[in-house]
Formats: C-alpha cells, structure tokens, sequence
C-alpha cells in the first residue's frame, strides 16, 4: 500500500507543472458544473396557495394546518400569511415528509393583484368558499373563481384547484353538491357575458367550458376537485389530503 | 373605559385581547374602509354596529417594523383622552416581548393593566391642570380649549394644543395653525362603504361649543377654488344664432369629412323626417386591447437626492454604510423630504392638495419604524410603497363588469338604470350617448331618458343621437319634475323591453341646495341601479369638494336608512390632459367608487376603460 503511494506521489512530481494546473483545473470546472445544475434544477414546487373571497376562513385555515388551532381568532388579513412548515397532524408521523410551503392570499378585492405574484410557483389551489354565507356571495366567488381559472399560469402549468366550503361545523352551511351546482351555474352565466366581450378582453385569457353546453368543471383543463371542512374545529382531514397529494415527499 | 383592545398582526392573527365582545365587527369595518383605503393617517374611525347596536370609536397604532397593528375601541359618547398615550405604551411594551413564533402571550394582561392604570391617572392629571389654566385663558381662547376637549379623540394636550380648533379652516390664523385636522376638515361625511353604515365621522362637534361664530357658516363663506363661477341655477349661455358658417377644426392630420352638422333639416317638432342611417364608427375603444408600454422607469431619485442640500444630520457617509448595512430604522425625519418631494410630484399631476397629503401621510404611518432593506435608499422605499397604495387605491374595490350586471338585470326582468351625475359642463349627454353606443355593439337595447329639463337644447341634443343610434328616448319636454319623468320611463322600458335606460340629468353645483335636493329626490324615488358620477379630468382641487359634497347630500337627503351614493365614476375630456391625470386619483380617493369608463374624446368610439398600472407609472414619473 504505502509504496504504492509512493510511486504516485513520485508520477505526480514528474509531470510538468502546467499539465498539473489543467488538470486541477478541469476538476474544479466539473465539479463547479455539477453543483450548479444542481442548484437550478426546478425543484419539484412545493406551494399551495388559499385563495378565496374575504371572510372565507382562510387564515384561520393557514393557523389550523400550521399550529392545529386558531388562537384566538382573525380578522381581515392585510397582507398575505407565508410560512413552510410540516402539516400539524404530521407532525407525530414518523419518516421524511417534505414540508409545503403554504400562502395565505388575502380575499380582499384591492389585495387581489398580491395573488398574481405567488400563482407561477403554485402546485396547487385551494379556493375557500363560505358554506355559510354563500348565496349573497355566490357571484363575487364565481367571478373571481372564473378569474383564476382563465389566468395563464394556472392553465398553462396545469395546477390543480380544490373548492373547499369552509365552515361546515354550522347547521346552516350548505351542501358542497350545491355549492358546486351554483358555482357552475354562475361560471356559465359568466362565460357568455364574458366571450360576450370579444376578443380583447385582456383579463381573461382563456376560454372556459365547451362552448354550447353547460358549463361544469369536469370541462377544465386542470383537475377540480371539492371538499367540505371546517375550520375552527378542526376537521381539515380532506385539505390535508389534497395538500399530500399534490407536494410529493 | 376601553370596550376592547385589540393587538394583531398585518396577516389578519389576533395575537392579545381585552375587553368584552364587541356588537357588529368593527375591527373589519376599520380595515376595510379605512386602513386599506390608505386613510391609516386619521385620527380615529367611527362605527355603528348596525340594526340599532353600539356607536364606536376606534384608534390605532401601527407598528410597521414588526407588521403589528394596535386597536382600541370605545364606546363613542365616552371622550376619552388617553387613548392615544396608552396605544403607544403598549406598542412600545409589546414590541418588547414579541416574538415571531409565538401566538400567546397572556403574560401581557398584567403588563396591561397597569399601563392602563397609568395612562388614566396621567389623563386623569393632565385635565386637572387644563382645569385649573383654563380660568385665566377664558377670554381669547375660549374657542381654542372648549374645542380641544369637546374634541374627545385627542389624548396628548402637549402636541395637539394646536389642532384643538378642530373644524376651523386653516385660514383662521388667530387660533394659530390647526394642521387641517382629517376630522375637522372632513366636514363632508364621506360613505363609501355600505355594508353596515359606516360614517367617517368629519363633524363630531357639530354646535360650536361657545356659539360665538357658526363654524358652519364659515365653512361657506370659505373661498372655493375652481368652478364656483355661477351658483344659481347653473345656466347654460344661449345659443347664439348662427350667421357665420364655421369651418371644421383639423385637431391633427387627418381631418374628417364626415359632415359635423346633423340638425334636422325639416322641421322642429322632431319627427323623423330624413332617416339617418344607423351610426356605425367600428369597435368602442372599451373593447380595444391598451397596450400598456412596459419598459421600466429611469431612476429619477438622482435629482430628488440632489435637490436637497444639507438635510441630512447623520452624515452622508454613515447614512450611506447604513443603507448598504440595512439596519437604519425609518423615522419621520428621514421620512419627510421624501415625501414632500413625492407630494410635490403628485400636485404638478394635479392631483388635489388635501388628496396628496393624506396619501402622504397615510405612506409615512405605514413606513414608520420599518427597518430599511439593504441596498435600498430611503427616497426608493418611500417609492415603492407610495406605488403599492396608489395601486390599491385605484384597483376597483368591487366589480366592474357592467354587462354581467345588465345580464343580471335582465333575467330578473327590469330594466337596468343608469343615472348620470355631475356639474355643469362636464360631458353628461355626450358621454352617456357613448355609453349607449358601446352597449348596442354588444347586442344590449338601450333607452334613453331626458331628464335635463332644464337647459334649453337638452332634449334636443339627446334626441339627436337617439335618432343617429337608432334606439328609443323617452322625453316630455322642458320644465318639468325630472324625477316623475324617469319614474314614467322606467315604467316605458319595462313596457317596451329596453335592457337598460341611461338617464341624463341637469348639471348642477354641489352648492346648490334645491337642485341637490331634486337630485336625490329622483334618486331615491327611482332607486337606478348605478349612479354614475361624471367629472372631467381637467378637475383641480375642486374634484374633491364636488364629490364629497355630493355623496353627503345624497345620504343627507334620503329617506331611507342605507342612502344610495355614487357607485362609479365616469373620467371625461381625458385626451385634454396629458399626463396630468390626478383628477381620478383624487375622485377614487375622496369617494371610494371605482372609474368605470374614461372618455377620451367626442366621438361615439371615445369610451375607454382605466388602465390602473399605467395611470400609477404616470403619476409618480
């Protein structure tokens, strides 16, 4: 062994000293390389946005995956809620679970251009709508889910959008089939007064739904789905769900 | 005593309260109507829960570094004067102990209490020893103490001895200079918000506290800037026989050859005796795509800095470190000279004075204690976050799409009415035949009313481009009761199945009482479903005192408990300006109601939609 090294050592010494510095020096390019492909490579995202209209229930939505409560209650959000943490039903699971990094878009309509800077990133979307209250509100969400849907990033990437009615611990709160019915009815009467505006509405730059039929959301291109939770108690079981599936470990 | 106070963060987390629950949610309200409409500088905010609950006032306090926000509410008849004493105690405290990663922190109830205790017995003190000087200054400064206390909302005697003079007009010099205080200088209630009634308090001191002058008569003898021309009836000057034939003006180099002159050649009844063809002058400009130049903005800061020598009391060379460091902490007076540049900036744009102040100050409430990023200046801190509230401000708060409202409207089976507003000249009637010719390219039945019956040549007009757009007006002549002649037309559109009925009014200055009284008189007895204020871009100063007087006589003068204000704003003569476009910033401000069309010229395709971003890069290049 050590007289190996030895004739190595004296192999090295021989060389000329210029070959001796290419040679270190394509070993450090290599390796330079390498570490930045590394670091560029799209790292698989892991973002989830809550989107939703004022009042929905998002950030006590945010605090309830994040901590497993809501402390003491919100208010309406001003700026949005970010933070990359393991999901708190996670936290007693064992095992290498990427932690998601989730946003908490404020629903406020002259906050609505904050979301646009977090859409290019998202792996998925969650829209909170009130179960509650949702029949006063039903076209606002409508407009600003049909919104969502036509933006460029959403499509394009194809990202996947889950309807959640919150606040479904109330007698009150509706059913998610017929929230789901009246989105759609919504989204339709918005489709035709919307292509209504030729070509140049620049706000929406696609198109939803087949064009004569009924509008319904097994027509988009991404993946829509809808589930029912509740915030302040606590059964957040199904986002939890969703949140897995679309931030792969 | 304090009903509630409250601390969270700018993320909407309510970290510590106290008090007892509170009727109504005044802490939404608070957020909404105000500190996101950048009125974060006021002094306070009123509310009153609504169906008959408690009437509030809530104060706040910001703590911009660590994004926490203080509220405190009382109820509105208790005037207590160390509310702003304790919000800044318990900022300084609770600053002390926060800490990102925890959401709890009962221990501060304690702490709480006896800054509470505190800053009762200092007030407590303070309005004996007011008490015992007020003997000697009762003479002359009668006006000046009686108003500084009835003026319940301010804690500190110290600071605000000089803004006592609460509702007096910066010009009354003799009880020294009340910096126009938001509360005093509001006097116009502004509304803008409906759900539930929500009243930015301007008079709080309604009867004068000594009587010795009526402060609301002379806030009427105040001089007006602007348009204050004819305040009786708003006459239009008669139509001069026309003797000379007028050559057509080229504007530019194309000129037009269309034929400008359309009076009916026959007769004057107006019946239709030549049929005009259909007007067709191709696609709106609504439906045109803006292209919207994005190049980025030279950094104009260099001539900013320059412009002023010798304020820096740091030293340039340890201010410089510190913005590289990025650890100098922002306070008023690194603030202001940037400020007042930008507020500067923003009046050569014509944005109106009071408008640019407010916006001013609501920016430096909110970059107050921030620390400064590294690499950035002051001047480009102060830029950015001036460009994100401009942003909000002019971002529509709700939505604009009128056709998916006329579409609404028309399932339900009415018509759907439009009623335009605004003083005299402005381009009610040209801009409303606009109007009409956008919707009828897409595929919407128009009606139009003439409700101007007063200025000779009204119904003329409106007859004239009813005829050359082909669609139905509904008209009875002159001198009579606008408001029973939109009722009948109404009642016509319904008949007839028009899908929307654009109503002309008389134009008319906010001043005027009766006309302002017959405005809302036809508002409130037809209840349209949009009431579109129509003001000109060429606007100074006086865009504000129109609109908010306005929207106060409309609330003032309704019947019904949730008055209805103006909802959206329609910009005119917008090719005049051009880049001076502060008159929308101001209108948005001042009412709250988005611009839903601008126009920019007189032709029937002159409507356009505003273009938010590029409205913001012209007012602050």
């Amino acid at each position: 062994m050590e007289q190996w090294m030895h004739q190595i050592e004296q192999w090295v010494r021989q060389q000329p000293v210029e070959q001796l510095y290419a040679a270190f020096a394509v070993l450090v390019v290599t390796i330079a390389f390498f570490a930045i492909l590394r670091l560029l490579k799209p790292a698989k995202s892991n973002t989830i946005v809550l989107a939703g209209l004022s009042g929905s229930g998002k950030t006590v939505l945010f605090y309830q995956l994040r901590d497993g409560s809501p402390h003491q209650g919100t208010v309406t959000s001003m700026e949005p809620n970010e933070g990359t943490f393991m999901l708190h039903s996670e936290m007693e699971k064992k095992g290498k679970l990427k932690p998601i990094h989730l946003v908490d878009v404020p629903g406020h309509s002259r906050l609505r251009p904050k979301l646009d800077e977090f859409l290019p990133h998202a792996a998925g979307l969650i829209f909170v709508v009130d179960a509650l209250d949702f029949l006063p509100n039903c076209r606002a969400a409508a407009e600003y889910l049909y919104d969502i849907l036509t933006k460029a990033s959403i499509v394009k990437r194809k990202v996947a959008i889950l309807i959640l009615c919150n606040k479904t611990d109330k007698v009150t709160a509706h059913s998610k089939e017929f929230i789901r019915k009246q989105l759609e009815k919504e989204i339709d009467k918005l489709r035709t007064s919307r292509n209504a505006l030729s070509t140049a509405d620049i706000a929406n730059e696609y198109t939803l739904g087949v064009p004569g039929e009924a509008f319904s959301f097994s027509q988009c291109r991404n993946k829509v789905t809808i589930a029912d939770a509740s915030g302040l108690t606590g059964e957040v079981s199904q986002v939890e769900q969703f949140i897995r599936e679309h931030v792969k470990p | 005593m304090l009903e509630q106070l409250l601390i969270f963060t700018r993320g909407g987390l309510i970290l510590w309260t106290c008090g007892n629950a509170l009727k109504g949610s005044p802490i939404d309200a608070l957020i909404r109507s105000c500190l996101l409409e950048e009125r974060s500088a006021e002094t306070f905010f009123s509310y009153d829960a609504p169906a008959g609950g408690a009437a509030y006032n809530l104060k706040w306090a910001f703590h911009n570094d660590l994004g926490l926000v203080f509220v405190a509410v009382y109820q509105r008849i208790l005037h207590l004067l160390y509310v702003d004493d304790l919000l800044a105690a318990v900022r300084r405290e609770f600053s002390q102990i926060y800490d990102p990663k925890r959401t709890a922190y009962d221990e501060f109830d304690e702490i709480f209490r006896q800054l509470q205790k505190e800053a009762e017995a200092r007030a407590e003190e303070m309005r004996k020893s007011k008490q015992s000087n007020r003997a000697p200054l009762m003479a002359g400064k009668k006006q000046g103490a009686g108003a500084g206390q009835r003026a319940g909302s301010q804690g500190n005697a110290k600071q605000k001895g000089g803004k006592g003079s609460s509702g007096k007009d910066d010009g009354d010099g003799e009880l020294g200079k009340g910096r126009g205080l938001s509360n005093g200088q509001e006097n116009g209630t502004k509304e803008h918000s409906r759900a539930p009634s929500v009243v930015v308090k301007g008079k709080e001191n309604g009867a004068p506290v000594s009587g010795a002058f009526d402060v609301n008569k002379l806030q009427k003898l105040r001089p007006k800037g602007g348009k204050k021309t004819d305040t009786g009836t708003g006459k239009a000057s008669k139509a001069e026989p026309k003797k000379i034939v007028k050559k057509n003006r080229v504007w530019d180099d194309s000129p037009s050859d269309s034929k400008l002159d359309f009076t009916d050649p026959a007769d004057e009844k107006g019946d239709e005796v030549v049929d005009f063809g259909k007007a067709d002058h191709g696609e709106s400009m609504m439906d045109k795509e803006e292209i919207v130049n994005s190049e980025s903005e030279s950094e104009e800061d260099e001539e900013v800095e320059s412009t002023k020598p010798g304020t820096k009391k740091k030293g340039w060379f340890s201010s410089m470190f510190q913005s590289i460091a990025g650890n100098a902490v922002l306070d008023k007076a690194d603030l202001k000279p940037a400020l007042k540049a930008l507020k500067d900036r923003l009046m050569t744009k014509n944005v109106a004075e009071e408008i640019a102040e407010k916006l001013c100050e609501s920016v430096a409430a909110s970059l107050e204690g921030k620390k400064l990023g590294s690499f950035t200046r002051v001047s480009s801190t102060v830029q950015t976050a001036m460009e994100e509230a401009l942003l909000r401000i002019l971002t529509p708060k709700r939505s604009i799409d009128i056709l998916r409202d006329v579409h609404a409207a028309k399932e339900q089976g009415k018509p759907y009415v439009v009623v335009f507003v605004g003083v005299n000249g402005v381009g009610k009637s040209t801009n409303l035949a606009k109007v009409a010719y956008w919707l009828l390219q897409h595929d919407i039945s128009v009606m139009m009313a003439a409700c101007d019956t007063f200025r000779s040549g009204a119904v003329e007009q409106l007859r004239t481009h009813a005829r050359r757009l082909q669609i139905p007006i509904f008209e009875k002549g002159y001198e009579k009761d606008p408001a029973i002649v939109a009722r009948e037309a109404i009642l016509e559109a319904s008949r007839n199945n028009s899908d929307v009925v654009l109503v002309d009014t008389a134009g008319r200055m906010q001043d005027n009482e009766p006309l302002m009284r017959a405005l809302s008189k036809l508002i409130n007895l037809n209840n349209p479903d949009l009431v579109l204020f129509v003001g000109e871009a060429l606007v100074g100063n006086d865009a504000v005192d129109q609109l908010s007087k306005f929207n106060q006589k409309l609330a003032d003068l309704s019947t019904v408990p949730n008055a209805r204000l103006i909802d959206g704003i329609l910009l005119t003569k917008f090719d005049t300006i051009d880049d001076k476009v502060g008159a929308a910033l101001s209108m948005v401000y001042i009412s709250g109601a988005p611009v839903m069309f601008v126009g920019c010229g007189q032709s029937y395709t002159d409507l356009k939609k505003l273009n938010v971003k590029s409205i913001v890069k012209t007012l602050l290049k």
